[in-house]
């Protein structure tokens, strides 16, 4: 019999009465026939009482804890777009969700804490959030993009024998209240965010910025896209200077598959740049 | 009796403006500048004289700094047509090398387009010009009739211009006089993005959405077609999906934002805009070298 319709209240009593029937000496298939559970459901709460005794007999509540889905406050918020406008004072390559959760307990007050769960949710609410490449996926596919990614991408970042590091930069979308933000970010181990806002588009200077810290991090390979960083000079011999950091250009045919894209030839786009 | 749809209508007037030109003039050229509208102007000039191809060649104006594609577009075209193109660049501008960097949009323009097209008529002779100008695109090219006569110094003068009622032109040229015609005067953008769409016309890839490198200056997204294009100190072109709506020289042409990367796609934004297609040209927000000004002294 399916239990699944019932509530946790009822379910939670009803593993309470099973114990007790096996403690009672009943087999486990006579429990389920009497409480209408199923004879593993009987078995699992048996063994929770083994280990935990009566508390650890009732089923968990559904759903998030009260609160943990509740939205940021307007302090909050205002501390948050004011972070996000400035590097982070420690060598990170970005404000993670994290330690923006952090730096609200930390600087705000116990009562203004959040979880990193309710920042990200703001992130994604605020366009702020990108998606990483399924880099998997990427690998698996029958493209030029695919085999881009198989022929050139894999073996350069199997030499450096590093994690590669997804970078960007992008334009935000445009929110009640925000005008269009410019926003630098990085995805590392884990495909943790870690991300920088710009009421401009971003200089030469910030993305030096965000490539030094990427380093100090231990980054040594970088895909990245969203920016032309063959065009600038100062990009150019800044890699020049750092030979260790491995920075490779998306084509853009790597991150939309468009009909434009397939109707110009997509491997006409593929331009991986490594550090000259 | 088998009504017309608008556009059929559009076709017929425009297919018989160009064959009026070719009854009544001696040397007529079709300036072909490598958009759209030119892209449609071609079709029907190839529909309008079949099975023979066009008689008259095509007159590229070039400034040296139209968008890479273009150039590539331009030639692929002119191959498979079989028409004859011919190329002129102001040899002047050459010389000085006028840019629209250094020298500005307003003198660029001036050297390089107006008096490279003067130059190019003059050289060759010709007494009629082809032009795929639109009403719709700006106001002094909204009152321009059908046949536009210029002056032997290829002047036009908007208070003189000749009534074409019923579709009756008068094509009788004083000396010394040559005429700009528009068969597509009474086309709208969205007309020319239906016609491309059902007839299957092939266009600049620049049209449609991609991603490319931009700048952006005054508000303007201008793409890195190439080397030559002087970054600010620190700058650094983004990536952005966008496309053109016009297509000019490339310092001097902005791109807009768009998801539309297939030509129903481009119809449907099309549908919902409330702007001209020439916002994005640089040269039309110069106050000082106004369309109608810039016409007066012999811009296309």
């Amino acid at each position: 019999m399916t239990t699944k319709h019932l509530s946790p209240e009822i379910i939670s009593e009803r593993r309470l009465q099973a114990v007790r029937l096996r403690l009672d000496g009943m087999t486990v298939a006579e429990t389920a026939r009497r409480t209408g559970l199923s004879p593993p459901t009987v078995s699992a709460a048996w063994k929770a009482f083994r280990e935990g005794g009566w508390e650890a007999v009732p089923v968990r509540p559904r759903g998030r804890p009260t609160g943990q889905g509740a939205t940021l406050g307007d302090t909050q918020r205002r501390h948050l777009e004011r972070w996000l406008a400035e590097w982070p004072s420690d060598d990170q390559p970005g404000w993670s969700a994290r330690t923006l959760a952090q730096a609200l307990g930390g600087n705000t007050g116990a009562s203004s804490a959040a979880s990193p769960r309710a920042v990200e949710h703001w992130l994604a609410q605020q366009d702020l959030k990108p998606a990483p490449l399924d880099l998997a996926g990427l690998e698996r596919r029958r493209s030029p993009a695919g085999r881009w990614y198989r022929q050139q991408v894999l073996p350069a970042v199997d030499n450096r024998d590093s994690h590669l590091w997804q970078a960007g930069a992008r334009v935000c979308a445009a929110t009640p209240g925000h005008p269009r933000r410019y926003q630098l970010f990085a995805h590392g181990k884990r495909d943790t965010l870690y991300t920088r806002c710009f009421t401009a588009p971003p200089r030469a200077d910030d993305y030096l910025q965000l490539f030094t810290r990427l380093k100090a991090e231990g980054c040594r390979a970088m895909l990245f896209r969203g920016a032309d960083l063959t065009a600038s000079p100062e990009i150019q011999t800044w890699l020049r200077e750092h030979p260790d950091l491995l920075l490779i250009i998306a084509p853009p045919d790597v991150l939309t598959a468009t009909s434009a894209a397939k109707r110009r030839g997509a491997s006409s786009h593929s331009r991986p740049m490594e550090r000259q | 009796m088998t009504t017309l749809t608008h556009l059929q209508r559009l076709e017929a007037e425009s297919i018989q403006i160009m064959r009026e030109v070719v009854a009544e003039t001696d040397n007529p050229v079709m300036l072909y500048s490598v958009g759209k509208d030119s892209a449609v102007m071609l079709h029907l000039a190839r529909k309008a004289f079949a099975p023979g191809p066009p008689p008259f060649p095509l007159l590229h104006v070039d400034t040296r700094w139209k968008f890479r594609a273009m150039y590539a577009f331009r030639d692929q075209v002119a191959r498979e047509t079989g028409m004859e193109l011919l190329v002129h660049i102001n040899p002047e501008g050459i010389e000085k090398d006028i840019n629209p960097f250094t020298h500005g949009s307003a003198i660029h323009t001036d050297v390089m387009k107006t008096e490279g097209l003067k130059q190019a008529l003059d050289q060759y002779g010709f007494d009629a010009a082809f032009g795929g100008a639109r009403r719709d695109e700006e106001k002094s090219r909204a009152k321009e009739r059908i046949f536009s006569f210029r002056t032997a110094q290829h002047r036009w003068d908007p208070k003189n211009q000749r009534p074409e009622l019923w579709k009756l032109y008068n094509t009788r040229r004083h000396k010394g006089e040559s005429i700009r015609v528009f068969p597509l005067s009474n086309w709208t953008e969205l007309d020319i993005w239906q016609y491309i769409y059902l007839q299957d016309i092939p266009i600049v890839p620049l049209y449609y959405a991609a991603e490319r490198p931009v700048v952006e200056r005054d508000g303007t997204l201008i793409m890195v077609d190439d080397e030559r294009m002087p970054l600010e100190p620190g700058e650094v072109p983004m990536m952005r999906k966008v496309r053109f709506r016009t297509l000019g020289c490339y310092p001097l042409t902005g791109a807009i934002e768009s998801e539309a990367d297939t030509l129903p796609a481009i119809i449907q934004e099309m549908l919902l805009t409330r702007t001209s297609e020439r916002q994005g040209r640089v040269i039309d927000h110069d106050s000082a070298a106004s369309m109608e000004k810039k016409k007066a002294e012999g811009y296309f």
